[in-house]
């Protein structure tokens, strides 16, 4: 009987599938959980840098087993030989990166071609007394794992996932804040070492089934394909994890279905996997992100309507898709502006809310201070108010304040229409200075100038702002008196008033 | 002066500090004394080694010459007695870590590495959050906060760390007013509550009236006291390099706080 189940249930009849489903299982899943570390301290190159290196490890190892002992292809000595390879290449770059002006990605680079490179060489050297297979060493062979790679996985799982487990807070805070870290008594520096070499280790074992290429690909894609769904270190281990695990067996029947290598059906998998939640990842994902873009209107656009409806209230939606021909989606900004409580509409007709016309207070403020801006920079007439409604847009408390300071806080701008007061100082309570104040209000003083003009106001004092004078050069303030006091620009600066 | 000033030891203490980075001093031997439940605010322009005479507090550089002790105990010995509030700029605000295991990051020092984290710890952990009323925001993960809220968390933690002394590398540096506020509350009760606080500020406008007392450097200790004492235009202007525009306005503003001071 041919059951639709027959593709998968085949495989698992043959030992070697099955035994490469155990082993890529453990060491996938090891790699996916040093992996998250991995990516978060931005160490994605060294793990490449490592699992080049070892193989000028494994090949000292095997040569001296070979040439001491007589013994052929002893992997406990290769295992030795490849940690001392990454230990060595990891003392190499930090070596060269602190002691040179070269940074640290180039001597990475550096190093680590160096140590490969002298692991080819011997190898090629002694191809009469070394029987390792480069491709193989550089493919990997998934499934024709040895059991004793299996073991040595395994106990490298075991020891890796119980010393992160165990010391889990550890790597999360020295990964996090290394100053707070330090600053608690954390061996930080020792935490680095123990990371270097678990990620070693994980090479190490890895390298056999996917080799030497892809074994960077097992550690960090799962680990980012994670990242991409998770909002703590912990869940993003785990999750790492279980990507780790799917990669290796959607990779592995698709090896066996399509009779291809084995470590490039578990990247392809691999990949593919990430590159799918990349897209549809709920919060991070590329969809989500360009609905949001989508969905989100211009500030430029609000603002443009909100002052339109402000100069020319009441006004149909229709008018006003007229009034700025240069903006799309219109339609679709009114109705998020009345749900944003901004505008509201009635017989067709847009008006205002009392939040929109501050909204619009603010706008108006802004340009006409950069119109007044303009011309005190000598712009041409013609060319104020285009500008002036690009500018407007810059409307931040302190770029305004700025540019009101320096054109000596007008009343008016160029073409004689009123400046809006700063919205800031109609708050009671609102501390500001006496020189952003519009006539008519009544303050109380917090603090004047020591001596010169305005130094007879004093702290306490309620006080009321008059016109100006000179052509807006000059404030004037009456106290309780009935006194009128003079103030240029740089007194009304001093003086700081609380609104009441 | 009573007895117990003298037994009790200085919050801080630094004596001959020098650190440098290669051939150039970052701070050049800087001696001050900064005693319990006062909040302290570090000022100086741009590179004159703020953050590094809090890293060098913290334990965390490499100190040429000279001693630091936190309440009386050699700094490199003091683990965890001053907590750190990092600078908004270096913090990895995409690290997957939310809200209250920041805070708890700050009880981290006092748990065991073969323990988690118990009942005691995570009743800290809240109050550290309540008072920064960050509570409803616990789950959160930090890059989803606004400016103020990030602030507030690391404050959380450094509180959860209960520390006598917090450091503070420029926690009013990119937030809007009502958060600058906030965070000064949160400032002064700590003090009030006994704690004493070192902060790197940048605004002169706002520091004299934040802090009891003020350090001004740049690489040298240029001055260590009451704000109208060191605010003095001669020796800001030696530090500034005239780079001041905004200090004769400072000065107009002094009135008020200095007939205070000298009453």
């Amino acid at each position: 009987m041919i059951s639709i189940f027959e593709p998968i249930i085949i495989p698992l009849r043959e030992p070697f599938f099955i035994k490469a489903l155990i082993g890529g299982s453990i060491v996938a899943v090891v790699c996916g959980v040093v992996g998250c570390l991995v990516i978060l301290r931005r160490m994605a190159f060294l793990g490449d840098a490592l699992s080049h290196a070892m193989i000028a490890g494994v090949v000292g190892g095997y040569l001296f087993m070979k040439l001491l002992f007589g013994i052929e292809a002893y992997a406990p000595a290769m295992l030795v030989g490849s940690l001392i390879a990454a230990v060595l290449t990891v003392f190499l770059i930090g070596f060269v990166s602190r002691l040179s002006r070269i940074k640290e990605d180039t001597s990475i680079g550096i190093m680590y071609t160096g140590v490969f490179a002298a692991g080819v060489v011997l190898v090629s050297i002694f191809k009469n007394y070394v029987h390792i297979d480069l491709m193989h060493f550089i493919m990997g062979d998934v499934l024709g794992m040895a059991d004793v790679d299996l073991w040595a996985s395994a106990f490298i799982a075991a020891f890796v996932l119980s010393v992160i487990l165990l010391f889990f807070r550890y790597f999360q805070l020295a990964s996090f804040d290394p100053i707070m870290a330090a600053s608690i008594g954390m061996p930080i520096v020792m935490i680095d070492y123990v990371l270097t070499t678990c990620v070693s280790l994980v090479v190490v074992s890895a390298v056999s089934m996917v080799g030497v290429i892809l074994v960077v690909g097992l550690l960090i894609t799962p680990a980012a394909t994670a990242y991409l769904l998770s909002d703590r270190l912990d869940r993003m281990m785990i999750l790492s994890a279980l990507f780790g695990l799917t990669s290796i067996i959607g990779g592995l029947y698709l090896c066996f279905w399509l009779d291809s290598s084995g470590g490039g059906a578990i990247m392809l998998f691999c990949t593919f996997q990430f590159l799918l939640v990349l897209f549809i990842a709920p919060r991070y994902g590329l969809i989500v992100r360009w609905i949001k873009l989508r969905r989100m209107i211009p500030q430029q656009l609000a603002e443009d309507i909100i002052g339109s409806v402000a100069r020319h209230a009441p006004v149909s939606p229709a008018q006003i898709r007229k009034l700025l021909p240069e903006h799309v989606k219109i339609q679709r900004a009114i109705k998020s502006l009345i749900s944003e409580n901004f505008l509201r509409m009635s017989d067709n007709a847009l008006m205002l809310t009392p939040e929109g016309q501050k909204e619009a207070q603010r706008i108006i403020r802004s340009h006409r201070l950069w119109e007044a801006y303009l011309q005190h920079v000598g712009t041409p007439g013609e060319e104020i108010h285009p500008k002036a409604h690009n500018l407007e847009h810059m409307h931040d408390p302190s770029t305004v304040g700025y540019i009101d300071d320096i054109l000596g806080h007008p009343v008016q701008d160029p073409h004689g229409q009123e400046i809006p007061e700063d919205p800031s100082c109609r708050e009671p309570g609102a501390i500001v200075l006496l020189s952003q104040l519009r006539s008519g209000r009544k303050v109380k003083i917090v603090n004047a100038p020591i001596s010169g003009m305005g130094s007879e106001l004093q702290p306490g004092e309620i006080i009321m702002t008059g016109n100006r004078q000179n052509g807006g050069k000059i404030w004037m303030v009456e106290n309780q008196k009935g006194q009128w006091i003079r103030l240029d620009h740089h007194a009304a600066d001093g003086v700081i008033v609380e609104c009441v | 002066m009573s007895s117990t000033e003298i037994i009790e030891p200085a919050a801080i203490e630094v004596e001959n500090l020098t650190v440098s980075y290669g051939s150039k001093p970052a701070l050049l031997d800087v001696s001050l004394t900064i005693k319990k439940g006062l909040l302290v605010g570090v000022i100086g322009p741009n590179g004159a080694g703020k953050s590094t005479l809090i890293k060098a507090i913290l334990g965390f550089v490499k100190r040429d010459v000279g001693v630091v002790r936190i309440q009386g105990i050699p700094a490199e010995k003091a683990k965890g007695l001053a907590a750190y509030v990092p600078q908004r700029g270096t913090v990895d605000w995409d690290f997957p870590v939310c809200v209250k295991e920041v805070a708890m990051m700050g009880r981290y020092g006092h748990i065991p590495w073969y323990r988690n984290p118990g009942k005691q710890d995570w009743k800290m952990v809240n109050e550290a959050l309540e008072m920064v009323r960050m509570t409803e925001f616990s789950d959160r993960q930090i890059g989803q906060l606004s400016g103020g809220q990030q602030q507030r968390v690391f404050m959380a933690r450094a509180l959860a760390q209960s520390s006598e002394i917090l450091l503070l590398d420029e926690p009013f540096a990119g937030v809007d007013a009502a958060t600058e506020r906030a965070i000064l509350d949160v400032l002064d009760r700590a003090r009030s509550s006994g704690r004493t606080l070192v902060v790197v500020h940048h605004d002169l406008t706002t520091a004299a009236e934040y802090f009891d007392r003020l350090i001004l450097i740049k690489q040298r200790l240029f001055a260590y006291g009451k704000p109208e004492a060191v605010l003095d235009e001669n020796l800001l202007s030696e530090v500034y390099e005239g780079r001041l525009r905004v200090f004769s306005n400072i000065k107009n503003t002094q009135k008020n706080s200095n007939s205070q001071a000298f009453s």
